[in-house]
């Protein structure tokens, strides 16, 4: 599945600007690369595959895509251990088994001709006994959907290989009930926090961007989006702050999500600005260790300084 | 308006030249999403389409900077540093592997027991080669996990699905219970090795473990550094250990000048330890402790590793000698975040460590 000239379905988005707008509207600011991902996974019908340090929103990204295109989001969370029976679709044994015995009564009792052992078999792996899990989900949904497979890091290799098997034709055979496959695929969006180098062959299928840290305007926008009614100048001080707190080398550096939680407490704290006692009073919504609270008290100073 | 087709063609091979490699699918798709994007956004196109590791971005922009300096698209990021010069001398360490020949017959078991306690420092290839034999052998009994798989069998909880299945072949009763236990997993390896100075020799035979284990299904992962940190898990990949050797030589620039341990376990902790490589596995740090940079941070980090790890192994070739003291400051900074500290300096020493 290359790059083609594939029509877009989503026909009002013509530009990169376009992307840009849309995810605005669903409360999500993205810079122009993503947007660029963005828009080549839609006009090209490829997997987007987001790497980047936890905290800067990829996951946001997709639920994002589904409110603004109007898609059902469905997410399969990756872990170790995950198999092709989680992810596709699973049978329901405790009512088969159910329906198994009760058949058996009926029949006994009844005896009668007409209900052959097949068709007891087929009903038994019927529609009614599948149970639907995210990837066969997708293929029904179709383009109606965003896939979000979160975290694939943390899947094992094998499943990855399953992966880009399902990626390739979007099709899900089940041997006792038929093949279904998408009419157009879902937009899908991988997500990977690089604790596992993924295998190259499936991120030669998908689009890569890596996404950084927000710069401080678009932190600052962010903080606005998502705190509203907040002052323009506690806003970009938070930004700042955060930026700073990122770059003394923390074990764990605040992510978008912990600059959206601190703006928020300092406002309800009635701060105009972060100043050193209000942030001191609020740094547990930033920084959620004991060593890097140790590290930023020691040189709150310095951080919060202009 | 589309940039010229040619001009795509030799950007992609000045990539490759720097080091991202890129085949005529690529090159494809890179092309139309040019053509998809608009020669402004050329930039994005290339990232998106050439690149499959953030690693490779700083070499996209010097190639990018290189090539395309006139046609950047505002929204990039700053230009890189550039880059390093790849033939440092001090790289024959591990270089002068590959040049060697390659299976020599057997050794006699008394060969065998003499290669066994000689150190790491004076060994050949070939011996090196008999070594990676006898650690593939050993590497499984390291200590291991529960998975959430498992399989059947045991006296664990009911298996449901297998029940199911048993039972729906007698008309839907259930003679027989299949209960499961979980699948054992051996631990994640990762092996933090100091390619500095007298120190090459003992990360080469390291290196040549990590291969063992990687070729026996084991998830592993090495690192090189001196003053700076080099992923080389790419070399594990290659069938044959000397080539996995000359293949990290090549991806490892640097060479030279000290060692900066608590700088390079914190690269590690940063950009993968934390986020999750680091967590339950079985950590190898092989050093002489000898740290040029500041050995308050080196401590901080070895804090820090041991909480995510399951098990902090510190290898370091001076504890042979009879006499030796951890008194340089980074050892001894090091040393009580360490659960074992060990010599690891010849087979001998390693077979100790791994079935104790």
């Amino acid at each position: 599945m290359r790059l083609g000239a594939t029509t877009p379905e989503a026909a009002n988005l013509a530009h990169v600007e376009d992307v840009t707008r849309a995810l605005r509207e669903a409360s999500y600011i993205a810079d122009r690369g993503l947007a660029t991902a963005v828009f080549l996974a839609l006009k090209a019908e490829r997997p987007l595959l987001l790497e980047g340090p936890a905290g800067v929103g990829k996951t946001e990204v997709a639920k994002a895509l589904a409110r603004t295109l109007g898609r059902r989001l469905i997410r399969l969370q990756s872990y170790e251990g995950l198999d092709a029976g989680h992810a596709l679709y699973e049978w329901d044994y405790a009512r088969q088994l159910l329906h198994a015995r009760l058949h058996t009564l009926v029949e006994d009792d009844s005896s009668g001709p007409g209900s052959t052992i097949e068709n007891a078999e087929r009903a038994l792996y019927s529609e009614r006994f599948l149970l639907e899990r995210p990837l066969l989900a997708a293929v029904r949904a179709g383009s109606g959907a965003v896939l979000l497979i979160d975290e694939l890091d943390r899947a094992d290799h094998e499943f990855e290989a399953f992966l880009l098997e399902f990626l390739a034709d979007f099709a899900v055979t089940i041997p006792e009930l038929e093949t279904i496959r998408a009419e157009s695929p879902p937009l899908v969006v991988i997500t990977s926090n690089r604790t596992r180098e993924l295998h190259d062959a499936l991120k030669r299928r998908c689009l890569f961007h890596w996404i950084d840290y927000p710069s401080a305007e678009r932190e600052q926008a962010i903080i606005e989006l998502r705190v509203p009614g907040i002052a323009p100048a506690l806003a970009a001080g938070v930004a700042q702050a955060v930026g700073r707190l990122r770059s003394i080398g923390l074990v764990k550096p605040p992510g978008a999500a912990e600059a959206v939680d601190w703006a928020r407490a300092l406002a309800l704290l009635g701060a105009d600005v972060v100043s050193s006692e209000a942030a001191h009073d609020s740094l547990g919504w930033v920084v959620k260790s004991v060593e890097d609270l140790r590290t930023v008290r020691a040189q709150l100073d310095a951080i919060l300084d202009d | 308006m589309t940039e010229p087709f040619a001009q795509l063609t030799a950007f992609a091979r000045e990539l490759r030249d720097a080091g991202v490699p890129s085949g005529a699918a690529e090159l494809q798709d890179f092309v139309t999403a040019t053509r998809l994007l608009g020669p402004a956004d050329v930039y994005w196109a290339g990232r998106m389409t050439l690149l499959t590791n953030a690693d490779q971005i700083p070499l996209y922009d010097a190639a990018f900077a290189r090539y395309w300096t006139d046609a950047v698209s505002d929204d990039r990021p700053a230009p890189p540093p550039p880059p390093v010069d790849r033939d440092e001398p001090g790289a024959e360490g591990m270089r002068s592997a590959r040049g060697n020949e390659r299976g020599r017959e057997a050794l006699e078991p008394s060969a065998l027991e003499l290669l066994r306690h000689k150190s790491f420092g004076e060994i050949d290839d070939a011996e090196l080669q008999m070594i990676a034999e006898r650690l593939r052998a050993l590497i499984e009994e390291l200590p291991a996990r529960r998975t959430l798989r498992s399989r059947p069998g045991g006296h664990g909880e009911l298996d449901l699905r297998r029940t199911a299945a048993r039972a729906l072949r007698h008309g839907g009763d259930s003679h027989e219970l299949i209960r499961r236990r979980p699948r054992v997993r051996p631990r994640p390896l990762v092996l933090l090795l100091d390619v500095s100075g007298s120190m090459t020799p003992y990360a080469r035979a390291l290196m040549i473990l990590g291969h063992a284990a990687a070729r026996a299904g084991r998830r592993c992962e090495t690192f090189c550094f001196a003053t700076r940190l080099t992923r080389t898990t790419g070399a594990l990949r290659e069938r044959d250990a000397t080539d996995a050797i000359a293949r990290a030589a090549e991806e490892v620039f640097d060479w030279d000048g000290g060692t900066r341990i608590g700088e390079s376990l914190k690269a590690f902790l940063d950009l993968h330890g934390h986020a999750g490589m680091a967590r339950g596995a079985v950590v190898v740090i092989c050093s002489d402790g000898l740290e040029v940079g500041d050995p308050a941070l080196l401590g901080a980090e070895m804090a820090r590793l041991q909480r995510l790890a399951s098990r902090v192994i510190w290898l370091n070739p001076l504890k042979a000698q009879a006499n030796y003291e951890p008194l340089a400051q980074g050892m001894a900074a090091a040393l009580p975040y360490t659960d074992t500290f060990s010599s690891g300096h010849s087979l001998a020493a390693l077979e100790a460590l791994m079935v104790p």
